[in-house]
This record gives structure tokens, sequence and C-alpha cells, in this order.
């Protein structure tokens, strides 16, 4: 291990910690803290602190509803079978008392393990080479989770906006654009008990710091249905449940500019509005 | 705290954390009732996390949602060696949370896979826990007592996960005096830690 190495490393951590390094970059640091224990220590450290911060945000109570519906969810989800182990001197047996299939010559036998042996000397002659393979298994299968999640969410968005649109209580809104916005164009569709989904084109640029937020307004009280997600070239789209708490009859819906993360309430101009 | 009580309170948290593992090996095996168990204990705590990032309630139980989801899916492949069970469900949290951040932003995703790997859960064995617990009392306490241009900076990379360079763009400063307003809070925070 170089000085200049360890240099550099060494003022990769905090990167690392965060989670703002590429996949290389991570590799590399990876690679150099099973080497260097200084290095470790000093990771571990960051790690301390960045489980601190995840804990750092008050509790605070769930609504009840969201139990039973996490714990539907679940009763309905296939569990991953377990990882298998990654160790190759671990040679799976059968089962104790199991038969073993008959009919194949043993000339074949002696052959087939032959090959095996074979194969199995070239996988694991370096254990480098072993140590990246796995690693590469379990990038593939991590990133394989991922995209699953990935495509769950948006699976679950298209049904929504399905189940938006076919509502028996959907309706349309007619939503006109205000101030820098009057060229802009949108569609919304509001259903008391299925959501919003509100599609907007020829929107403005937002200011610079801020970004779009959709709200309905019931009774009076203005309810953040969430963030104006951008779809590139001045379109934007949201497709939401319900905000709780929305008073039942006449909504408004309304698109403001706000900070980033948007706000509880409305502190922004209206950019689009329309009512039902 | 005296020792004896500091002893009483290690045991206390071992066996907080041990139930934790009992309770993610009851969710391997498919067992529901532990899925309801396991989010009496730590749901507040997800939901807080997920509330944090993306400050938006529904948007936030959606993700709990989606934590436990995955909590159930993947329980069979927990490793208990890796860290305690609370900083795999917040590690989880965070990744959720913002790459659903990102999602609403348009923003590209770069750092949202690699956050599982590298995220919270990953050093402190369960015995450990309320040392654990006191240590991150210690960084709540110094997150607050940081400089706001220091805080600023490392709230938007921890909890909007924004890069250097983008936090540079939305802050309007030179990359290098974020990357020195991030090195000294997170050096502070260091500090914090030892006694």
């Amino acid at each position: 291990m170089t000085m200049d190495r360890h240099d550099t490393i060494g003022a990769m951590l905090d990167e690392y910690a965060l989670g703002q390094l590429s996949q290389d970059e991570r590799r590399d640091v990876e690679t150099h803290v099973r080497e260097c224990d200084v290095c470790a220590a000093d990771l571990r450290e960051l790690t301390i602190v960045m489980e601190g911060l995840a804990h750092s945000p008050d509790a605070v109570t769930p609504p009840p509803a969201l139990r039973q519906r996490v714990l539907a969810s679940l009763a309905t989800q296939p569990q991953e079978p377990a990882r298998k182990p990654v160790d190759g001197n671990v040679v799976a047996m059968p089962p104790k008392g199991a038969k073993i299939r008959r009919g194949l010559h043993p000339a074949w036998l002696a052959a087939a393990a032959v090959i095996i042996l074979g194969l199995a000397a070239a996988l694991y002659s370096s254990n480098a080479t072993r140590r990246l393979l796995v690693d590469d298994v379990q990038e593939a299968q991590a990133e394989a989770g991922d995209l699953r999640e990935r495509l769950e969410q948006f699976a679950g968005q298209a049904d929504l906006a399905v189940s938006i649109l076919t509502a028996t209580d959907m309706q349309p809104v007619a939503m006109s654009g205000k101030e820098n916005a009057t060229a802009s164009t949108a569609r919304a569709y509001w259903s008391p008990t299925r959501g919003l989904l509100i599609v907007a084109n020829d929107l403005p640029v937002p200011p610079p710091g801020r970004i779009y937020q959709v709200w309905v307004i019931g009774g009076g009280k203005p309810f953040s249905a969430g963030l104006l997600g951008e779809q590139g070239a001045g379109r934007g789209m949201l497709i939401a449940p319900p905000p709780s708490g929305v008073a039942p009859g006449a909504v408004t819906v309304a698109v403001t500019d706000e900070p980033p993360g948007g706000l509880p309430a409305p502190s922004g101009a209206i950019r689009l509005a329309g009512s039902i | 705290m005296t020792r004896d009580s500091h002893l009483h309170a290690t045991a206390l948290g071992a066996t907080t954390a041990d139930a934790d593992l009992r309770l993610v090996g009851r969710l391997a095996s498919g067992d529901l009732d532990a899925a309801g168990e396991l989010y009496d204990r730590h749901a507040g705590k997800v939901l807080a996390l997920a509330r944090r990032i993306l400050r938006d309630q529904g948007d936030a139980e959606d993700v709990v949602q989606e934590v436990f989801s995955q909590a159930w899916r993947t329980a069979t492949r927990f490793e208990p060696g890796r860290g305690s069970v609370a900083g795999w469900l917040l590690m989880i949290a965070r990744t959720r949370s913002i790459d659903r951040l990102r999602a609403k932003h348009a923003r590209p995703d770069t750092t949202g896979d690699i956050l599982l790997e590298t995220m919270p859960g990953n050093s402190v064995a369960p015995s450990d826990q309320v040392i654990a617990n006191e240590q991150y009392a210690r960084i709540r306490e110094g997150l607050g007592a940081l400089p706001a241009e220091q805080r600023t900076a490392l709230e938007l990379a921890y909890f909007e996960g924004l890069s250097q360079s983008e936090i540079a763009e939305r802050l309007a400063a030179p990359l290098g005096t974020i990357k020195t307003r991030i090195r000294t809070a997170l050096t502070t925070l260091r500090r914090s830690l030892r006694p």
C-alpha cells in the first residue's frame, strides 16, 4: 500500500459513507479498507455518524390504518430464498437416504467428474477471481432486487392511474394557467376515493431553487397531493392517492411553486388551477 | 450513569436487539405476526426518516410500506453480523425515500443503488446497541450544534442524497467550499463520539 493511495482513498471516505461515489470508486474504497486498518477505523466511525443521522428525526406515531395496509400487503408477497453459501469449498451433498439416479454409466460419471474438477480448478485457482465473481453475483442480485422494486413501483402507479380514471366518482377538472404560466395546459382527474391524476404541458421552468407542488383544496383547506414530477420539456405529472382530510364535495386543484421537498401548506404563486 | 445501571442498560439493549433478531428470524419463516411486532417496534422511526427526507406524509407512508415489504421479502437474507435490525430498516427507508425524491425531481439516479450497501446498519453489532444509542444521541445533539452552513450542506447530502456538485449548485457556492463544509461537519460529529 502506498501513501498516495492511502491519502487518495482517505479523502474519499466521507463521500463513500454518504453514498456519493460511483460503483468503481466504491469498489476501490472497499478494496483498500480491507487492507488498511486506519481507513477501516475511520469508516467505522463515519458509519456510526450516518446511523446517528438516520436516527436523528423524532419518531412519529404512524396512523393506525397504515399498519393494516402494510400487513395486508405482505400476505400477498412471496419471500426470496435464503442466499446460498458462496464458499467454493462447500459442496452440496444429497440428503441422507436420498437415492442417486441410476442409469449413468460409470465412464460418463468419471468424465463428468473430470470436467467438473477442471472447471472447479479454473474457477477457484485464483482467490481474487473468486472474490470478484462473488462480488459480481451479489451486485447483480442487488441490482435485480432494485429493478424489481422499481418495476413494482411503476406498476403500482399505473394501477393507481387506471383506478382513478375508471372510478365511478371521477370528475375531470378543467385546469388553466395563471401568472407566468398562462400558456400552460393541464388535465386533471379527481376521484375522492381513488386520488388525483394530473398531467401538465408547456410549464415554465420553475424559479431557481423552486419546484412545483400540487394541492387539493376542499372545504377551504389546502392538502398537499405531492410534487409534480418533471417529465422533461415543460411536462409534469403526478398520480397520487387522495390526500387524507379533504372534505367531500367541491374541490379545487392547484399547482404552486415551493421550495424543494414541498411544504405542508402553499406559500408560492399559483401557476395552474381548476375547480369542480 | 453508574457502572451497574450501564451494565443493566447494556443487557436491556442486547435483549432488545436479540428480540429484533428473533423477529427477523420468524419473519424469514413467513410469520406475519412477527411482521406486526417488527412494525410496532420500528415503524415510528422509519416513518420519521422518510418524512424528514420526503416532507410529505403520503409519500412517507408509501415508503414505510415499501420498507416492510422489502424486509419481508429479504428477511431470509438478513445477515446479523452486518448490523442491527433498526439500522437495516432505516437504510432501506433512506434509499427508497431518496429514490422517490429523485424520481419526483427527475434527477438522474447516481447513488440510489449504492446506498443500500454503504448505508447504516453495517457496523454496529447488536450487543453494542445501547452504546450505539448513546452515540446516536450525541450525533443528534452535534448536528443541532453545527454552524448553519455546515449543517445545511450535510443535510442536503444525507437527507436529499445530493452529490457535492449538486449541493454546490443548489447553494450557489463553490464546490471546494461545499466539500470543506461537509468534511468539517463530519469531523465535528466524529469527534462528538469520543468521550
